[in-house]
């Protein structure tokens, strides 16, 4: 009996040294590298304004794009990110490293490449990550969205009047886009003017209430007479009455960034917020 | 202490004398070249091996899920293609798959390549024409599997020969085609298959020179359409690789136009071969001409008759080794076996059929207004009256309430009113933006005392009773719709294509043996209507001499005299017109067949600036649509006790609704990350 005891023993014992002795020695030490805590803070303003770039928070919005370049030749960028709703952008779990920022949106593209891929610019910024660390990006936004007044209420219904006005001008856009090739001129068409509302304070595509927002198409260049002009833009359905919403205006170009993603980028008008009497 | 020695002793033993005999001969369980390569017997293995891994989307596949080769979950037409709901989160647009179409797909073009490479040396074994016929299937292998993958991911690695290993990263590693070279290469393999293969498959599951042919057709139209219709989407979907600057997805700015008429070509072809060859046909055993019943009985015999001569390419299974689960999922609520409701046919759907009164905008009428808000509903003294003029084949593919199937009568009711006649419209608001917030149980009819409408939440205990002629009835049909039961028929239509109509058949998972066919006559005569029609729109002369819109139109009325259709009393044109009566032909001939998904991806028409054609005919998308998101409706029956008669009534999906979405990045997947990271090869896609 006793005998057994011990030999099960001795079995169990000589199989643990067998397994220790194959393990890496690795296995015993504390991971001691640093934690991700390095912060950037980065901002993107209209070149010829400095003005925030409003936009969406979410993958219609403008996607900021790291890649830690010292890491070696085969980098895949880190997991995309997007700007919040004012056009500032933060990250506090970086870690301390050189990366490329790269920032897409309803704006001249920063990275530009002919149609054989060889590079016409890169206004992509790279720089060393550490600490707290800013960056600025100052872009050729395609349109301005502004309120003329504020939106008024009328039996559930919103009414705003907004304007839009190109913030590139059409020759710059064509010396900038046409380089890449296949340009067309239908690109600086504005396609359509939306209202979104929602119950939100970030609202925007992402977070609009399908119930009330709305939006108004345009074919081919019919929207260039109403360049500058106020637009009056309703919204649908009827919003509960006692209630505060949030109203934002958007328009966008018949242009994908980044090119051949088909996502036409909006750019915003600010908030605003409204109470339903 | 003795005890130790004993154990340290046969220890060092097996450590210090290792064995000094060479081991000098083939292992015994290890099968070899010679084994399988030299007879037919061995290459019946070699072959079932490489079938059983082949991308096919059959009863075992599920968009969501991928090439998984799991079926019990059985259900059609769910991801986002307006043929069907269901309540599950497996209900989802094609965005992407859980298991990508990557690593998989490599293991089996070794498997072909490896074929191709090593049969010459065992030539001599076989007769030539057998010889040629094993080259052809590995060919036909290649160019299925190379097409599933371009499908997902526009240019792929094109592995063409065995990679052996261990070998430089060079020789290891495969950069990814331009899109025009991966399709480029399918046709050259689809071609070499049809070449080499015999014209009727020498054993049941093998493959022929018609079947290549059949799947060649559906590969270049799909390649034909991407080159054209790419061209619709903002940015033209195109763009060169990081790494390569090879142009992995799209067609360049001048070469679209030239490989669009160059695929629409060979589809068409390839269509007509297999038309001009006369072995197959469009199943008519059961068809009379003017006799609905028999076209419909026809059409439900057609998909089990493993006789039918329309069928071209079938893949059987046997219960339990290989059963899927179609009658497991997807039967009727009160068939549930372990579940049910599968695929719940949606309104949207059904609209594209004959045989039903109409508004003005297309849509199925239900009230005598001029729209569904207005008037007072149409009464019906059963349920299927609403349907007694409706397109056979609808019927032989879609269940209606109060039809018959396995014996029963499918009894499918949302409620029951007890107002009084005639009817108003239930809501005043039918629209997208107010379907999250319109459910039947919150109509005050239904919550206020006294009520006039009465619902269920589920079956048994909790239906409702109502009072009617004495009697006490539910207020729910057997199969609901319950309002708090997704399981139940949540769009008050079922699935009746595919299921076990056998009345003694008791369904569970995995014991359904229906065959699926992959391939079948109806679709290469679609085939080969579309690539005419895009022939001619593209002002290409016919490859064949014969009238490119007569073959179009005859295919078409063929089809649609067996379905029981209206037929087409003048000749398609060459406009978008005439290409919608062929694409709207083909989304209802091949719903619920894993197709309809492949094609409004390669039609460009799921995102939103496209998706006035998602139903193959101009429909205006706003009506179900805001933005990149969607919904179906459902078509829900009600009982009126005032006037003993039932009422239909058309709202978006009211019991778990579902929201899809798509945008333009979704018409090529994503490469898997892990695959782009640890290759210096393998481009990401470039629009991502």
């Amino acid at each position: 009996m006793n005998i057994t005891m011990k030999m099960k023993k001795m079995a169990i014992y000589s199989l643990f040294l067998g397994l220790l002795s194959f393990s890496s020695c690795n296995m015993f030490q504390i991971d001691n590298y640093d934690s991700p805590s390095e912060t950037l803070q980065g901002e993107v303003v209209d070149v010829a304004t400095g003005d925030p770039i409003l936009t969406d928070q979410g993958s219609e919005g403008i996607r900021v794009r790291l890649t830690e370049v010292s890491y070696g030749d085969n980098v895949t960028p880190n997991p995309d990110f997007y700007c919040m709703s004012d056009g500032t952008f933060q990250n506090t779990k970086l870690f301390k490293a050189t990366y490329n920022i790269r920032i897409d949106g309803p704006f001249i593209p920063l990275i530009r490449e002919d149609e054989s891929g060889v590079p016409i610019a890169d206004e992509t910024q790279t720089m060393k990550v550490k600490g707290t660390t800013k960056v600025k990006f100052e872009v050729q936004p395609f349109l301005k969205v502004e309120w003329v007044s504020e939106p008024t209420v009328s039996s559930g219904k919103i009414t705003a009047k907004i304007r839009v006005s190109r913030g590139v001008s059409v020759a710059d856009f064509q010396s900038k886009i046409e380089p890449m090739g296949n340009y067309s001129s239908s690109f600086v068409n504005v396609t359509d003017v939306q209202l979104f509302v929602s119950y939100s304070s970030s609202v925007g595509y992402r977070a609009r209430d399908e119930r009330w927002s709305s939006k108004i198409e345009y074919t081919g260049s019919a929207f260039n007479s109403l360049l500058g002009q106020t637009v009056t833009i309703q919204s649908t359905g009827t919003i509960p009455s006692g209630r505060t919403v949030f109203v934002r205006a958007a328009s966008r170009i018949n242009y994908d960034t980044p090119v051949g993603s088909g996502t036409r980028r909006w750019n915003y008008s600010e908030p605003m917020e409204v109470l339903i009497p | 202490m003795k005890m130790k020695k004993i154990f340290i002793f046969p220890l060092l033993f097996v450590l210090l004398f290792s064995s000094c005999y060479d081991l000098d001969i083939a292992p015994k369980n290890a099968i070899t070249d010679e084994d399988l390569m030299t007879n037919d017997a061995g290459m019946d293995i070699y072959m079932a091996r490489m079938y059983s891994y082949m991308p096919f989307e059959d009863f075992k596949y599920m968009a969501q899920w991928g090439i998984t080769y799991r079926g019990w979950l059985g259900c059609f037409g769910i991801s986002g293609t307006g043929e069907a709901v269901n309540r599950d989160g497996i209900c989802r647009t094609f965005t992407s798959e859980d298991t990508p179409y990557w690593s998989g797909a490599f293991t089996l073009l070794r498997d072909a390549n490896y074929l191709l490479e090593t049969l010459p040396k065992f030539k001599d074994n076989f007769e030539e024409d057998m010889y040629n016929h094993y080259l052809g299937e590995a060919y036909y292998v290649r160019a299925t599997v190379f097409t599933a993958m371009a499908k997902r991911f526009g240019g792929i690695p094109l592995v063409t020969k065995v990679i052996q290993y261990p070998a430089d990263a060079s020789d290891l590693e495969v950069p990814r085609s331009s899109e025009k070279d991966t399709w480029d290469q399918i046709l050259a393999d689809y071609d070499k298959a049809v070449e080499l293969m015999k014209p009727t498959s020498p054993k049941s599951g093998y493959s022929n020179k018609y079947v290549a042919l059949a799947f060649k057709s559906e590969a270049m139209l799909y390649a034909g359409s991407v080159a054209k219709y790419n061209e619709t989407v903002t940015g033209h979907l195109t763009g060169l690789g990081q790494k390569t600057g090879v142009r992995v997805i799209g067609f360049a700015d001048d070469e679209w136009e030239a490989a669009s008429k160059k695929y629409f070509t060979e589809a068409y072809k390839a269509a007509k071969e297999v038309m001009n060859s006369h072995i197959y046909s469009l199943y008519k055993k059961d068809w009379k001409a003017n006799d609905p019943e028999a076209q419909y009985q026809n059409m439900v015999d057609m998909f089990s008759d493993l006789s039918s001569p329309e069928n071209i390419y079938v893949k059987e299974y046997s219960y339990p080794t290989t059963g899927h689960a179609i009658d497991g999922y997807s039967a009727p609520f009160i068939f549930r076996a372990p579940l049910s409701s599968g695929t719940c046919p949606t309104l949207d759907f059904i609209e594209l059929f004959d045989g039903f009164n109409r508004y003005a905008n297309g849509g199925i009428k239900v009230t005598d207004g001029n729209s569904n808000t207005e008037g007072n509903y149409l009464m019906y003294d059963t349920p299927m009256d609403f349907f007694k003029n409706a397109e056979p084949r609808l019927r032989a593919y879609v269940i209606f309430p109060g039809d018959e199937f396995k014996g029963k009568n499918i009894d499918i009711r949302f409620g029951v009113f007890t107002g009084s006649s005639p009817v108003k419209p239930l809501f005043s608001d039918y629209s997208y933006a107010n379907a999250t917030s319109s459910y039947y149980q919150n109509l005050s009819a239904y919550k206020n005392k006294p009520k006039t409408l009465y619902l269920s939440s589920n079956s048994g205990a909790s239906q409702e009773l109502v009072q009617y002629n004495g009697d006490t009835i539910t207020a729910s049909g057997e199969n609901g719709p319950f309002y708090g039961n997704g399981e139940s028929c949540i769009t008050g239509l079922y699935l009746r294509k595919w299921l076990n109509k056998n009345p003694s058949f008791e369904a569970a998972d995995g014991k359904s043996e229906q065959p699926f066919i992959l391939m079948r006559y109806a679709e290469v005569l679609l085939n080969a209507a579309e690539a005419a029609v895009e022939l001619s729109m593209a002002g290409v002369t016919s490859p064949d001499g014969d009238d490119l819109l007569q073959v179009a139109t005859d295919a078409v009325n063929d089809i649609r005299e067996r379905a029981g259709a209206t037929l087409l009393t003048s000749n398609i044109t060459s406009d978008n017109t005439g290409r919608d009566i062929v694409r709207k032909e083909r989304r209802k001939e091949l719903a619920f067949e894993h197709k309809t998904k492949w094609d409004l991806r390669r039609w460009r028409v799921l995102h939103y600036e496209g998706r006035d054609g998602f139903w193959g005919e101009e429909r205006d998308k706003d009506i179900y649509s805001s933005n990149s998101n969607y919904r179906f409706r459902g078509l829900y029956p009600f009982f009126s006790t005032a006037t003993g008669k039932y009422f239909f009534d058309e709202h978006f999906q009211a019991i778990s609704l579902k929201t899809f979405s798509y945008s333009p990045l979704d018409y090529y997947f994503a490469i898997p990350s892990g695959e782009v990271s640890k290759s210096l090869v393998i481009d990401q896609q470039p629009n991502r």
